[in-house]
């Protein structure tokens, strides 16, 4: 999130109503940053490498001219959402890789907005062509698709302010709390996992509630319904940049995953070309300068490997 | 309140409700035609059909609409059908439609009364035409709330499409929510445009509603309130100028039997002497059989309803079934016009078996409706069995339309020249809900004869009516049965009705005939025990 927004600090025992109006405000700041940093910045990537790319092209001219659709699950601000001064936009880092991805090869992008847990199985349907959605590369999810990857990843703990339950990341401090977590998210196979190791501490295992976007999740801290939405970490930063007097990040987490393309898994041809798209992409320094836009930690980069089912 | 407004008034949240409508309205009519096929293959004679209809309804009632959109969008593909995320959200909310709507036209079906459809087939009505002119109408009518709340019901659906990437309101509200993390003014604002649709959706049934009211003025007659309401200016007009309309089949029933009496009598209708008795039995016994009821049994259940009739009735003979209840005077009544079936023996009309061909195969329902109206045997019934939505004069011109092929002009002409006859040319527009008990029978006689039968059975036709309206109805069926000579068979229980009206008295007691003669001489000296018992206890009434 490369909002530099300035957050009004209200008094410490806001009425409900102001509390509800701030948010509002502070939302619609948010909405007005996010609005004209899309269009102050250089989002193209003729910078790229035109040779490189045009070889590409020339190595695989069946893309060049096509409309592909990227299935994205558009509620992760910073990522991909849509764009709230023009609503039938959509904007963040992935969308903008995505782009320049389709300009190295020669294709345009169309987006199909689903569900999280639809992604893959959009992909596998062909009711999309290519997923760039800020989905982490796992050998569970390379039997539904190819990943190609492209960030590492970081996860941040999202607490309510002051962090009441102490939560220090996805270990022991999670015993007896509940989590809010979107449907099939990689953090949620790793906190059930913990259900023993509560267990033998004498603990009860963590509660998951299971959400469909960043957004519910969000809502079920403020509500009081959840103790912590364990995510990227630059959603989690973006959650507290718009409800600072209320969320707060608890901690950083990494695991053990990288963030990736999907596609399909018969298509090795298609695959290689997104692989080397990809690789001039970082090679000529674009993806670095787009992860700098949307306010990506730098270390974040990693170059592309495959993700496979084994 | 700023940004609830802003949101309120936002394209793309607009353009959303498009296609929320878009889906709603593709999903409710792919979900009407289904349902229309489901509903007709339930209510078929054919077991097959029904039963595939009902795996079907346990099917799709019984899984979650979210299951079939996903499934319609995602497993199809893999069959080879990739359809877009619209289609495969219509077709999934009209998947899922079909069987709830299947069920209320099912239930509207059977919700008209069986009464009118037996009527219908007297009348030789084929199934087709009754489904068409008399249960269609009444059925469409009464499934109107109900169709109502269907329709509300998929429009909210429809918000499931948005898991099906389809950009309906619902996903664009979350999509929304999530860049702005401006959750509440977001979800009232698409709140409000739902309360606006399924509010539209409750006018448009109300409505609906108003304009099928039978009840209600024409159409004219209502928009010359509506503006006058809208334009207060100017005065009602006042009922003395004469132009003000009378609204059909407004006003009370009418009880009074002396406010529309029967026009003077012919001439020959006149009282009748034992000598014009004698003289037309021996007319009669030229005639040739009207109808013949040979060894015919009948068998509900572990019940024999009917047990080896025997009866033949001349052409212009009168013949009045009399016998305690449960004896089968009814049942007979409907073998003989193949309302219902029967296990053993033949029944002939106008010497035509009506069930069955030449060669003694069973026709098919059509094919038993078009022989009653082209043998000619018409049915008068207890209930009276008026057609509800038909006015007086509709329930009896719409079947000569509909059976004889008359024209309109032609089918209004007679059913006015009847409706004379019975007395009731002041009640040609009345609704049968508006008629007294009497009125509606005499209505119901007058359809009955109107296409010219030469068979008229009445199914006990005084046994509904309040006392003092018994008269009317009576005197409406004597002067048939002088002035039209053709051959009647009438169940009742009117004894001095019978003995002035019938040739013959035929006296049933379980299912058998006991006793049969001229009727006064049946009713002056009985022979057989259970006659005389029955005789009797009517008589000490």
């Amino acid at each position: 999130m490369a909002r530099t927004l300035d957050t009004h600090s209200g008094g410490r025992r806001m009425s409900v109503v102001s509390q509800f109006r701030s948010a509002l405000a502070g939302a619609l700041a948010l909405a007005v940053a996010a609005g004209g940093l899309a269009t102050a910045l250089p989002s193209k990537a003729e910078a790229a490498a035109p040779e490189a790319c045009a070889a590409l092209q020339a190595k695989y001219p069946g893309l060049k001219g096509k409309t592909l659709v990227n299935a994205i699950n558009p509620h992760t601000p910073g990522y991909e959402t849509i764009d709230p001064s023009d609503p039938t936009k959509y904007i963040g880092f992935d969308i903008d890789l995505g782009e320049a991805i389709g300009e190295c090869l020669g294709f345009k992008l169309t987006y199909k907005p689903v569900t999280f847990a639809s992604l893959l199985t959009t992909l596998q349907a062909g009711q999309a062509d290519i997923v760039i959605s800020d989905i982490y590369a796992t050998k569970d999810r390379a039997k539904a698709a190819d990943f190609i990857t492209y960030l590492k990843v970081f996860d941040g703990v999202l607490v309510a302010k002051g962090n009441p339950k102490g939560i220090t990341g996805i270990n022991l401090s999670l015993c007896g709390t509940v989590a809010a977590e979107n449907t099939g998210y990689v953090e949620v196979p790793l906190i059930q996992a913990l259900e023993a190791e509560c267990k033998a501490a004498g603990k009860s295992a963590p509660e998951i509630l299971l959400f469909d976007n960043n957004a519910n999740c969000i809502q079920a801290i403020l509500a009081g319904r959840a103790d912590t939405y364990i995510n990227d970490v630059n959603t989690v930063d973006g959650a507290v940049k718009a409800y600072p007097d209320k969320l707060a990040k608890a901690t950083a987490v990494t695991l053990p995953y990288s963030v990736g393309i999907g596609v399909p898994r018969n298509n090795v041809e298609f695959r290689d070309a997104v692989f080397a798209a990809l690789s001039e992409i970082q090679k000529s320094g674009l993806q670095a300068e787009l992860m700098k836009k949307w306010n990506l930690p730098a270390e974040q980069l990693e170059s592309p490997t495959l993700v496979l089912a084994d | 309140m700023d940004l609830f407004l802003h949101y309120l008034s936002m394209p793309y949240l607009f353009d959303g409700v498009g296609y929320t409508l878009l889906i709603t309205v593709l999903g409710l009519l792919g979900g009407l035609a289904m349902g229309v096929v489901l509903a007709a293959m339930q209510l078929s004679r054919f077991r097959g059909l029904a039963v595939i209809a009902r795996g079907y309804s346990i099917i799709f009632r019984g899984t979650p609409l979210i299951l079939q959109m996903v499934f319609c969008y995602n497993a199809l593909p893999l069959i080879g059908i990739k359809l877009s995320a619209i289609s495969a959200a219509s077709l999934a909310l009209a998947l899922n439609e079909a069987p709830f709507i299947a069920e209320i036209l099912r239930a509207n079906v059977i919700g008209v009364e069986r009464g009118q459809v037996s009527a219908g087939q007297a009348l030789g009505m084929t199934p087709s035409a009754i489904m068409r002119r008399i249960i269609a109408p009444q059925a469409i009518r009464s499934m109107v709330p109900a169709l109502g709340n269907e329709a509300v019901s998929a429009l909210k659906n429809s918000s499931l499409a948005s898991v099906v990437a389809v950009q309906e309101l619902t996903l664009r509200s979350t999509q929304l929510a999530s860049a702005t993390f401006d959750f509440f003014s977001i979800f009232f604002a698409s709140g409000l445009m739902y309360l606006v649709l399924t509010g539209a959706i409750a006018i448009i049934q109300i409505l609906v509603e108003m304009l099928l009211d039978l009840d209600r003025p024409p159409p004219r007659e209502q928009l010359r309130r509506a503006l006058r309401a809208l334009l207060p200016g100017r005065p009602e007009p006042s009922r003395a100028d004469g132009s003000a309309v009378v609204p059909q089949g407004a006003g009370e029933v009418d009880r009074k039997a002396v406010a529309d009496p029967l026009p003077p009598a012919a001439p020959k209708a006149a009282a009748v002497t034992p000598a014009d008795r004698e003289a037309r039995a021996r007319r009669l016994a030229g005639n040739g059989f009207a109808v013949e009821v040979k060894g015919v049994r009948k068998i509900y259940g572990s019940q024999t309803v009917l047990d080896g009739i025997d009866l033949s009735v001349r052409a212009g003979e009168v013949v009045a079934l009399l016998g305690p209840s449960g004896s089968g005077k009814s049942t007979l009544l409907r073998c003989i016009n193949r309302l219902e079936g029967w296990e053993g023996g033949t029944i002939r009309v106008g010497g035509q078996s009506l069930g069955s061909d030449e060669d003694g195969r069973p026709r098919s329902p059509r094919g038993v409706a078009q022989m009653r109206a082209s043998v000619g045997v018409g049915m008068v019934f207890q209930q009276f069995n008026l057609f509800g939505h038909l006015t007086a004069r509709e329930n009896i011109a719409g079947p000569l339309r509909w059976v004889q092929g008359l024209s309109r002009f032609d089918s209004h002409r007679q059913a006015d020249e009847l409706l004379e006859r019975v007395g009731l040319s002041h009640r040609v527009g009345a609704l049968p809900r508006h008629l007294s008990g009497g009125q509606q029978q005499r209505v119901a006689i007058a359809r009955a004869v109107a296409p010219g039968p030469s068979v008229l059975l009445l199914d006990e036709p005084t046994s509904a009516l309040d006392p003092e309206l018994v008269g009317e109805v009576l005197e409406v069926i004597r002067r048939l049965a002088v002035e039209e000579g053709l051959a009647m068979i009438i169940s009742t229980h009117q004894l001095r009705f019978a003995g002035e009206v019938a040739d013959r008295i035929v006296f049933l007691s379980g299912g058998r005939i006991v006793e049969e003669g001229p009727a006064q001489q049946m009713l002056r000296a009985p022979s057989h025990p259970l006659t005389v018992r029955f005789l009797s206890s009517m008589n000490a009434e």
